[in-house]
C-alpha cells in the first residue's frame, strides 16, 4: 500500500481535490489527542493501493501552531512515502514557499498546480514543465472543482513512489556552514528523513524536531543555540527571517522564470465583491442579512421539514411499540416502558438531523466561498473587547443568537478558530445562547404566569443571552482562561470561490455522521441511567394496592354497563377487554399521525385487516350498539390514563431522581425552587425537551383532561409570577444538555473542562436566582420588575465590562 | 513608521518586525520579511483590523500588530 500525505497552503483547494480522488471513500478521525480532524481517504489505481491522509493545512512547516505541530508529526513518525502538495496556479509565489520545505524533508514530492481554470481567467501562463525542472519534481495540473487532473494525480503518486526523492537543495548561503555543521552531528540518527532537513529543522529551533533529536543527542538544544548566537554575531541576521527570506526570494525567482501574466492585472472578482461586502456602510447589513438566512434557512425551515421527517420517526415508534409486549390494562411491563423511553429519547435526537444537516451545508459553502474570515474582519474589533475573536459570530449565531438555536453545531464550528483562548472561551459561551428546546419551556412558564405580557418577557428572554454570553466570555477570558495562548490576529482574506456541490454535501454528511456516532449514543446510555432513576425503586406495597382497586373500579363500571349490549360476550372476560383496549387506543395513536384522507383511510383497512370483529367498536357508524360499546371503551381509555400517569407521578415522587430533587429543596429554596422543578431541571439534563414533559405530568390535577399544561401549572403550583421569573433565570443560565457537553469534551478535548462546562452554569444560575428571588421577595418586586432589572444590569454590566480591556500578549520586544 | 499609521490605497516597503515568537514567525511565513511590498486595502468597517495586500494576497492584520511593523513609504 502506498501511504500518501497531502499537504498546502489553507485555501489551496485541497479538500476538493482530496474529494476528487477519493470520492467517497474516506473518513474522519481525529489526530491524537488532539482536536485536529483527520480525513482519511482509500482507494486504488491500477492495482495499487492509495492510502491518502489529509494534513492540516499549514502555510509553513516552521512555526509552532497546533496545525504545523501535528502535520510534522505525522510526517516524521508515519514517513509516507509521497508527499502530495497542492499548490494554488493562481497565487504560486505564496504556495513555493511551502513547497521548498516540503521537498527538504527527503520524501518524495508531487506538486499540483490546483485551480488552473482560476489562474487562465486571470489570463496566467504556467510553464509547469520548467516548474518541474526547476524543482526536480513531478508537476501536475489539475482543478479539483472541473474535475481535471485526477488520474493524472494517482498515475503520478504511484510512479514517483518507486522513486527516490529528488535531490532538491536551496542555497542557504551564509548559513550552510553551520547546516554542515549541524548535519555531521546528527548524522547517525535514526530517524529516517533527510538529514540536512533535520539540521535545518534544529537551526530553526522548531520544537517538533528539536525535541525528537534531543532524545537521541542530549546536548543538541545548546549546540544549537551556540550555532544561533554565532550566526548573529556575524552576520547580525537571526536565523528565522534570514531563512524565510531566502525561501521567498527563491519562489519569487520560480515565479518569475515560470510564470506569466498575459493580462494586466486588472481589478479581480474579489476586489469587486469586498468593495460591497467589507464597504463602511454596508458590512454589517449585509452580515445581518447573511446570518438571517442562515438562520432562517436552517432553524426556521429545518423545524418545518421536521414536520415530515418527525413521521417517519413516529412510524418507527410504532413498529417497535408492535412488537413489544401488550400491557394487561393498567399493567405495563417493564421492558415496553424502557423500550419506548429509550425509542422516545432517541427521536428526540435524531429530530434535529434535518436541521443540522442543513446548517452544516450551509456552514460549508460559506466557508468555501471565503465568507468566513472576512466575518471575522467585520466583528473582530467588538468581541476582542469581551476575549473572543470575530471568527466567534458564527458559532454564538447557530447557539441561539437570534430566538433560538442549538448549541451542538455552534459548539462544533469553533473549530476554525485560531486564537486558543478565544476559542476555549466561544465553546465554553455558546451553551448560554437561546436553545430552541428551551423556547417550549419558557413558553410554558410564560404561559401560566405573564400571559399578558408574554412578548415584552421573550424579547428579555432571547436578547439577554447574548450579554450574558458575553460577560461570561469576558470573565473567562480575564480569568481561568487568563494565560491562555493568544494568537495574532494574521488572516488570510482568501479569494471568493464558488463551492462544490459533491464538497459541500461531504462535509455536511460527514458532520452530521460525527453527531449521530457521538453524541447520540453516549445520550442514549445517560437515557438508561436516567430512566432507572425515574423508575426505582418503584411504588410501595400501599399505592400497588390503592392503584389495583382503582382500576378494578374502573373495569367493573365497564363490565356493569356492558351487559346491557348485544355484543357482551365479546368483552366478557378480562382478557377480551384488554386487548380490545389496547386495539382501541393503537387505533387512535396511528389515526392521530395519518395525514389527510388517504391516510386515515389507510388506518381504517390496517385496522379492518388485523381484526375484523372489534373494529366496529372502534369505529361504529350506524351500528348502535357498538356505538354505546365505543363510549364505554373511551370512558374506560381515559381511567386508564388517569392511574397510569397518578402511577407515574408517585414513581417519580418515589424515585432516586426525586429524592434528589427533595434532598436540593433547602439549597433551592432561596431561589423558590421545590422538588418538582428540581426534578424538571435535572431531567431536562437528557435532552432539553423533557424540561416541559416532566413539568406538564407532575402539575395535571388529573380532575380535567382538557385543562392544559399553563392552566394546570398556574393554579396548583401555588408559585408567584417571582417564582416564575427565578425558574425562568435559572433556564437561562442552566447547564447544557448532554449532547453539547459531549460537544464540549470533543472541542476542549477535556473532561475537566466539560465539567467546568457543567458546574460553573449551575453555580451562577443558582447564585442568580437565589438573589432575584429573595430580595424580590423581601421588597415585594413584581415578577415582571424583577426580570426588567436582571435586564437592565446585565446589559450595564456587559457594557462596562466591554470598556475595560482584554489583557492580551504583549509582543512587542525592545530592541537591546 | 508604523504599518498601522499608513493610509488606505498607500504602499509601503517592509523595514522591520518588532516583535517576538510565535508572531514574528506567523508574520514571516505570511510574507513580511524585509523588503515586502504592502498596500493597504481598507481598514474594517469599525476602523480594526485593517486589510493589507502582500505578495499578491490578502492579509487581515489588527492595529495592535500592524504597530510592530515597521514601514517606509513608496
Amino acid at each position: 500500500m502506498i501511504k500518501v500525505a497531502l499537504a498546502g497552503q489553507p485555501n489551496c483547494g485541497k479538500s476538493t481535490i482530496f474529494n476528487l480522488v477519493s470520492g467517497i471513500n474516506q473518513h474522519i478521525a481525529n489526530y491524537p489527542g488532539v482536536t485536529v480532524d483527520k480525513k482519511v481517504g482509500r482507494f486504488s489505481y491500477k492495482e495499487q493501493k492509495i492510502e491518502m491522509v489529509d494534513l492540516p493545512g499549514t502555510y509553513s512547516f516552521s512555526s509552532y501552531s497546533l496545525e504545523e505541530r501535528v502535520a510534522k508529526e505525522f510526517i516524521v513518525d508515519e514517513k509516507p512515502d509521497v508527499i502530495v502538495n497542492i499548490v494554488d496556479a493562481s497565487n504560486i509565489k505564496r504556495h513555493l514557499y511551502l513547497t521548498f520545505q516540503l521537498l527538504e524533508i527527503g520524501i518524495p514530492v508531487v506538486v499540483v498546480l490546483n485551480m488552473i481554470d482560476v489562474a487562465t481567467r486571470r489570463g496566467i501562463e504556467i510553464d509547469a514543465q520548467k516548474i518541474s525542472q526547476m524543482l526536480g519534481c513531478k508537476v501536475i495540473i489539475a482543478s479539483g472543482a472541473k474535475g481535471i487532473g485526477g488520474d493524472e494525480i494517482m498515475e503520478a503518486i504511484v510512479k514517483t513512489s518507486q522513486e527516490s526523492a529528488g535531490s532538491f537543495k536551496i542555497n542557504y548561503e551564509e548559513l550552510e556552514p553551520l547546516i554542515e555543521e549541524t548535519q555531521s552531528e546528527i548524522e547517525t540518527s535514526q530517524i529516517p528523513l533527510d538529514k540536512r532537513w533535520l539540521a535545518i529543522k534544529l537551526l530553526e529551533s522548531d520544537e517538533t524536531i528539536s525535541a525528537k533529536l534531543e532524545v537521541e543527542f542530549k546536548d543538541i538544544k545548546e549546540s544549537t543555540k551556540a550555532k544561533e548566537e554565532k550566526f548573529h554575531s556575524l552576520y547580525d541576521k537571526d536565523i528565522a527571517p534570514f531563512l524565510a527570506a531566502i525561501r521567498y526570494d527563491s519562489a519569487d525567482i520560480i515565479y518569475h522564470k515560470c510564470v506569466k501574466h498575459l493580462k494586466e492585472s486588472s481589478e479581480t472578482v474579489t476586489d469587486k465583491v469586498d468593495k460591497i461586502v467589507l464597504n463602511r456602510w454596508l458590512a454589517f447589513p449585509i452580515l445581518l442579512l447573511i446570518m438571517f438566512l442562515v438562520y432562517e434557512l436552517s432553524i426556521v425551515y429545518g423545524y418545518k421539514l421536521t414536520d415530515y421527517t418527525w413521521p417517519l420517526l413516529a412510524m418507527f415508534k410504532n413498529a417497535v411499540i408492535g412488537v413489544l409486549p401488550e400491557p394487561q390494562f393498567t399493567d405495563i411491563p417493564m421492558v415496553t416502558d424502557f423500550t419506548i423511553w429509550m425509542v422516545n429519547s432517541a427521536n428526540a435526537l435524531m429530530n434535529y438531523i434535518p436541521i443540522f444537516f442543513i446548517l452544516f451545508a450551509l456552514i460549508a459553502i460559506m466557508e468555501d466561498v471565503g465568507y468566513m474570515p472576512r466575518m471575522a474582519f467585520i466583528l473582530d474589533k467588538i468581541f476582542k473587547k469581551f476575549g473572543l475573536h470575530g471568527q466567534s459570530t458564527l458559532p454564538l449565531v447557530l447557539g441561539g443568537a437570534m430566538v433560538g438555536g442549538c448549541a451542538v453545531p455552534g459548539v462544533m464550528s469553533t473549530k476554525g478558530i485560531a486564537d486558543d483562548r478565544a476559542r476555549m472561551a466561544t465553546i465554553l459561551t455558546v451553551p448560554y445562547m437561546n436553545c430552541l428546546a428551551k423556547v417550549p419551556f419558557y413558553t410554558l412558564i410564560l404561559g401560566a404566569f405573564f400571559k399578558e405580557e408574554m412578548a415584552l418577557m421573550m424579547f428579555y428572554i432571547s436578547t439577554v443571552t447574548v450579554f450574558i454570553a458575553l460577560i461570561v466570555a469576558k470573565l473567562l477570558a480575564t480569568t481561568v482562561l487568563g494565560t491562555r495562548e493568544t494568537s495574532p490576529f494574521v488572516m488570510e482574506l482568501p479569494p471568493y470561490h464558488l463551492p462544490t456541490f459533491k464538497g459541500v454535501i461531504i462535509r455536511a454528511a460527514q458532520r452530521v455522521w460525527v453527531y449521530i456516532k457521538k453524541v447520540v449514543t453516549i445520550v442514549l446510555a445517560v437515557a438508561i441511567v436516567l430512566f432507572a432513576m425515574l423508575q426505582f425503586p418503584g411504588l410501595s406495597e400501599d399505592s400497588i394496592q390503592k392503584f389495583d382497586i382503582q382500576a378494578q373500579k374502573a373495569l367493573d363500571n365497564f363490565d356493569k354497563k356492558a351487559k346491557k349490549s348485544a355484543y357482551y360476550e365479546l368483552v366478557d372476560t378480562k382478557e377480551e377487554i384488554y386487548t380490545l383496549l389496547n386495539y382501541y387506543d393503537n387505533y387512535k395513536s396511528q389515526r392521530m399521525i395519518a395525514s389527510g384522507k388517504e391516510g386515515a383511510e389507510a388506518v381504517d383497512a390496517d385496522f379492518m385487516q388485523k381484526n375484523e370483529a372489534l373494529f366496529k367498536f372502534v369505529k361504529s357508524g350506524d351500528d348502535k350498539e357498538a356505538g354505546e360499546i365505543n363510549k364505554l371503551l373511551r370512558k374506560l381509555s381515559k381511567d386508564r390514563n388517569k392511574i397510569l400517569r397518578e402511577v407515574k407521578n408517585e414513581k417519580i415522587e418515589n424515585s432516586f431522581l426525586g429524592m434528589i430533587g427533595r434532598s436540593m429543596e433547602p439549597l433551592t429554596q432561596y431561589a423558590g425552587f421545590d422538588w418538582r422543578i428540581n426534578v424538571a431541571f435535572l431531567s431536562s439534563f437528557a435532552a432539553r425537551e423533557s424540561a416541559v414533559a416532566t413539568l406538564g405530568s407532575l402539575y395535571e390535577n388529573n380532575k380535567a383532561d382538557d385543562q392544559r399544561a399553563e392552566e394546570a401549572m398556574a393554579q396548583n403550583s401555588g408559585y408567584t409570577p417571582l417564582h416564575a421569573v427565578a425558574i425562568i433565570i435559572f433556564m437561562i443560565l442552566t447547564p447544557p444538555c448532554i449532547a453539547t457537553m459531549i460537544v464540549v469534551k470533543l472541542q476542549a478535548n477535556s473532561y475537566k473542562w466539560m465539567l467546568f462546562a457543567i458546574f460553573f452554569p449551575i453555580t451562577l444560575g443558582i447564585i442568580i436566582s437565589s438573589s432575584i428571588f429573595t430580595f424580590g421577595s423581601m421588597f415585594e418586586v413584581s415578577g415582571l420588575d424583577a426580570m426588567g432589572y436582571f435586564y437592565a444590569s446585565v446589559v450595564a454590566l456587559a457594557l462596562v465590562f466591554g470598556l475595560f480591556p482584554t489583557k492580551t500578549k504583549n509582543w512587542f520586544v525592545d530592541k537591546k | 513608521m508604523c504599518l498601522s499609521h499608513i493610509k488606505k490605497g498607500q504602499k509601503c516597503r517592509l523595514v522591520s518586525i518588532n516583535g517576538e515568537g510565535k508572531l514574528k514567525q506567523k508574520l514571516l511565513d505570511m510574507g513580511f520579511i524585509f523588503g515586502a511590498d504592502i498596500e493597504v486595502i481598507r481598514e474594517a468597517p469599525l476602523y480594526d483590523p485593517m486589510e493589507l495586500k502582500i505578495h499578491n494576497y490578502l492579509i487581515s492584520l489588527r492595529k495592535s500588530e500592524a504597530n510592530l511593523l515597521e514601514v517606509e513609504l513608496v
